[in-house]
């Protein structure tokens, strides 16, 4: 997957063109945005909680060599087989391995952003296992085979009926759209067999504890518990920067990440694994495996970009920001969309291939805002757009006409000359103030322009009509 | 005329070659509030432009000459603002490599300005009520209320010169210019357009009001003619207080 | 160079010293933390029945276990319910008490209609119960049945999670769960489904102890 200018464009064009996509697009992420409002206002102290909040993750991150080893020590005291993984392709190895090595031919999976940048399920598949994700959104983009539209919400362009019929076809039976209680308790008989089926589950980890050596998975649905406790493997896929040091500090995040995503206080289900099953234990996984994954991440330690790995994916940017609410997930190209998809997109999978990303943003700030760990977006996608012009991503013609424009607005002269010759060629082109130009010259798509006013505002002032009258 | 009394207006290159009326509208009510204008005619472009589209060695360039050019000034005022953001919040980030550039640039974010916030709380200076005006909804540009925290002042203004302000349901949501972002991104920068143009309509406000001149330009664009009229708060307020 | 090795490499080269800030003290202070309990889980649509004592508790159980039409229930040995004599009370249903009965656990709890459980905290703020895996305590017997019950004294409820994590030391089990409410999703046209793979009723018998 890529995101060039003109792939960018075109799928935006199609979200925008789908009127009942806008529709969803604009009531999921409004609610979501409210409820995140209420939930905040009712803690006494939200704006503090997210300044100690930033504070832990930058700390962490400053030293996060430490806090990966004591995770390791306590985890493995717990059971815990720790893999590390330097790529995604080291990633998905592993975990194909661990298939393998139990014959697993079906494994579940809970949501996880990790797996879906790395494209396990494929890997899987090449294998003779197959993977069927069980959070209900994924599964209807699984059973549609297409990529998460929300971080949380990765189903949300779907219509009742285009999901009726995608899980018509899944169960066999001849499913209404408009009883979504039915729909959801259909999902729920398919899964099930799955969930006790499947010789392996696959989860990611929303935070990774080091006091215990444990992983938490924050759900609403209770597929990550079934994902986790009812097969006899587990394999947790989670990024390195997940960690915290301590409980405190892991409640603090779980403090703010429901709010911030959802408007809950917490989820429904938040579940925390430290290990196998132990010998009494009447059930649970007999294997446990935390595979940390790099692909990128720790060389944004000590720049310019470590910030971005401060994020706890609660998905507010996306609600947030006014592009995403029209462009709409798919544009990204990725299964990071929206601002924090913007740039860790290109800082992980290549500028060149997402050259759109750092554009696709009108600099409104909103998302820096909504951040609960304050991440600076806007700063960071301005650098990447000088990165862009930097290494030539951005063509040669385009550059030339910017750095001409400067040289023309670094002379007062030589502007009002340029201006004077546009006041003369525009003549052609105006109609009623409005620049009306065919609509294959048109880089406003139709909307239209205002040409250069008849007189300056420096001529008037320096032909001394706007002299004060006392 | 005392020091305290003078003015340099940073005119802002769109309101110069595009909307020079609402250049005029901000020299005149200056005036009113009692301030001697003075235009540094140098003056061409913040470098806001450069800035934002990664193109820092051009926007280092322009910042430094407006630096120059304004340096001399007590107080500089805009009539927009994205540019008074530029000036206030991203020369010092942007000349932090040149020590002195730096300290100058920091020296002239202290006496920057965007017009209705200088209106309100430099100048303390109120319009008289209007005998009859109609109803605005305000646009809260990005740079106003995010970056410069100003959403008060203009209400403040508007209402005290005799408009009723409707609020839209989001009167922060971006109008979709963002610069060159609308030339890069037109689907999306018109969609986010049409958006806004819809919100302020539900609010049956005739007028649109907003502080930035390029959301002006951006919002024009794509309102129906014969329909909401999108004014720059300089243009409202000059003709609520003659 | 093990993945390992290398990722500890790079991230060694770039470290650098930062204290981490002093631990959050939750400023809440409910003054009737059943109640703000209640509230809370009623809002998640969880559902709470009060009671004077545990007897009462009890027979609010037999109560829900008759409105729920429940024939089969698979219970946790834990407190308070290890002490209740469930089969005895209740004989005309089926029962699987975990590490007691002899048969397949994951069976019985898939054909159960209700799992009951007892709960080792409870945090006032979000109407979170707080269970745990370990000797007879099962994961999927709170998980699988339609309905979850579980009994909770007032005395194991603290404020919230800061003041939960502050007072917890030591290990954990190898499974623990915070439950703030029934299973549910609104993935489909952000209309809110409840029940969707784990229980769709979650009720609390909150009693005084």
């Amino acid at each position: 997957m890529t995101a060039t200018f003109p792939q960018f464009r075109q799928q935006a064009r199609i979200a925008i063109e789908d009127i009942r996509l806008q529709g969803a697009l604009d009531t999921a992420t409004g609610n979501l945005l409210g409820a995140r409002i209420q939930a905040l206002a009712e803690l006494p102290d939200s704006e503090k909680l997210r300044d100690h909040l930033k504070s832990i993750r930058s700390s962490t991150l400053a030293n996060l060599v430490r806090y990966l080893e004591i995770f390791e020590r306590n985890a493995v005291a717990a059971g815990v087989h720790i893999h590390w993984a330097s790529t995604g392709g080291d990633a998905r190895k592993i975990v194909i391995d661990i298939a393998e090595q139990h014959g697993v031919t079906l494994a579940t999976k809970s949501k996880s952003m990790t797996t879906e940048e790395i494209h396990l399920n494929d890997a899987l598949a090449a294998v003779g296992a197959e993977a069927v994700e069980t959070d209900l959104g994924e599964w209807i983009i699984q059973l549609a085979q297409e990529p998460p539209f929300h971080i949380i919400g990765p189903a949300i362009h779907k219509t009742r009926e285009q999901v009726a019929e995608l899980i018509s076809e899944a169960s066999g039976r001849s499913l209404a759209p408009d009883d979504i209680a039915m729909l959801t308790a259909e999902a729920r008989r398919v899964l099930r067999e799955k969930f006790l089926a499947a010789g392996m589950g696959i989860s990611g980890g929303n935070i990774a504890v080091a006091e215990t050596g444990s992983v938490v998975l924050v759900t609403n649905e209770g597929n990550g518990r079934l994902v986790t406790s009812a097969p006899p493997v587990h394999v947790a896929v989670i990024g390195i920067e997940k960690v915290v040091p301590t409980w405190d500090d892991a409640a603090a995040w779980l403090a703010l990440l429901a709010r911030s995503a959802t408007g809950q206080p917490l989820s429904v289900y938040t579940s925390i694994i430290s290990g196998p099953a132990r010998n009494e234990d009447p059930d649970g996984p007999r294997e446990v495996h935390v595979v940390f994954l790099d692909n990128g991440r720790s060389r944004q330690i000590g720049g310019e970009y470590e910030e971005v790995l401060q994020c706890i994916r609660c998905g507010a940017c996306l609600n947030v920001c006014p592009v995403y609410r029209e462009a709409g997930g798919h544009a990204y190209g990725s299964p990071y969309n929206g601002p924090i998809g913007s740039v860790i997109t290109p800082l992980y999978s290549g500028l060149r291939k997402y050259e759109a990303l750092p554009h696709a943003c009108s600099l409104c700030q909103a998302c820096k805002d909504i951040c609960p760990v304050r991440i600076d977006l806007p700063r960071m996608l301005l650098a990447l757009r000088e990165t862009e012009v930097r290494e030539g991503v951005i063509p040669w013609p385009e550059r030339k006409v910017e750095e001409a424009a400067a040289v023309v607005l670094a002379h007062e002269r030589l502007l009002r000359f340029v201006t004077w010759i546009f006041r003369r060629l525009q003549g052609v082109f105006l109609r009623d103030g409005r620049l009306q130009l065919p609509l294959w010259l048109d880089p406003t798509l139709g909307r239209r322009m205002p040409g250069l006013a008849q007189r300056s505002f420096r001529t008037m002032w320096q032909a001394g009509e706007l002299e004060s009258k006392e | 005329m005392t020091e305290a009394r003078r003015v340099a207006l940073f005119v802002t290159c769109l309101v110069d070659q595009v909307l020079p009326e609402v250049g005029v509208a901000t020299v005149r009510l200056l005036r009113r509030a009692g301030f001697k204008v003075e235009f540094p005619v140098a003056q061409t472009c913040c470098g806001q432009p450069f800035h934002n589209s990664g193109h820092t060695s051009e926007a280092v360039r322009l910042a430094k000459r407006t630096v120059e050019i304004l340096g001399d000034y007590p107080t500089v005022v805009l009539p927009s603002g994205s540019c008074a953001a530029m000036i206030r919040v991203e020369y010092p980030h942007l000349l932090e490599p040149w020590p002195d550039w730096h300290s100058r640039a920091q020296a002239l974010a202290a006496k920057t300005f965007e017009l209705s916030e200088f209106l309100v709380e430099q100048a303390g200076w109120m319009p008289v009520r209007a005998a009859s005006a109609p109803a605005v909804t305000y646009h809260d540009s990005c740079h106003m209320c995010r970056m410069l925290q100003l959403g008060a002042e203009p209400r403040k203004l508007l209402a005290a010169s005799g408009h009723r302000v409707n609020e839209m349901r989001e009167s922060d949501r971006c109008c979709g210019f963002g610069g060159l972002f609308s030339l890069r991104m037109p689907e999306v920068s018109n969609a986010m357009t049409t958006e806004k143009v819809a919100q302020a309509n539900e609010t049956g406000a005739p007028i649109l009001a907003s502080a930035d001149p390029g959301c002006i330009i951006q919002m024009r664009g794509l309102a129906p003619e014969d329909g909401l009229q999108i004014e720059h708060i300089a243009t409202l307020l000059e003709a609520a207080s003659r | 160079m093990s993945a390992r090795d290398s990722i500890f490499k790079q991230l060694r080269g770039r470290a650098r010293e930062q204290e981490m800030p002093p631990a959050w003290i939750s400023r809440r202070d409910f003054g009737d933390p059943a109640g703000r309990f209640e509230s809370a889980l009623t809002a998640a649509k969880g559902e709470v029945v009060r009671a004077p004592s545990l007897a009462a508790a009890l027979d609010a159980l037999g109560e829900l276990l008759r409105e729920l039409n429940a024939r089969t229930v698979v219970a946790n040995a834990e407190p308070p319910l290890s002490g209740a004599r469930l089969e005895q009370r209740w004989p005309e249903l089926e029962w699987h008490i975990v590490g007691e009965t002899a048969g397949d656990l994951r069976a019985f709890c898939a054909r159960a209609d209700v799992g009951l459980s007892g709960a080792d905290a409870a945090l006032a703020e979000t109407g979170s119960i707080i269970v745990s895996s370990g000797p007879g305590r099962s994961r999927l017997a709170t998980l699988l049945p339609p309905a979850h019950i579980a009994l909770l004294s007032t005395s194991a409820l603290t404020t919230d999670i800061f003041t939960w994590t502050a007072a917890r030391e030591g290990g954990m089990p190898a499974n623990v769960n915070i439950i703030s409410g029934p299973s549910k999703s609104a993935d489909i046209e952000v209309t809110l489904a409840i029940g969707v793979h784990g229980p769709g009723r979650f009720i609390v018998i909150l009693y005084t102890d």
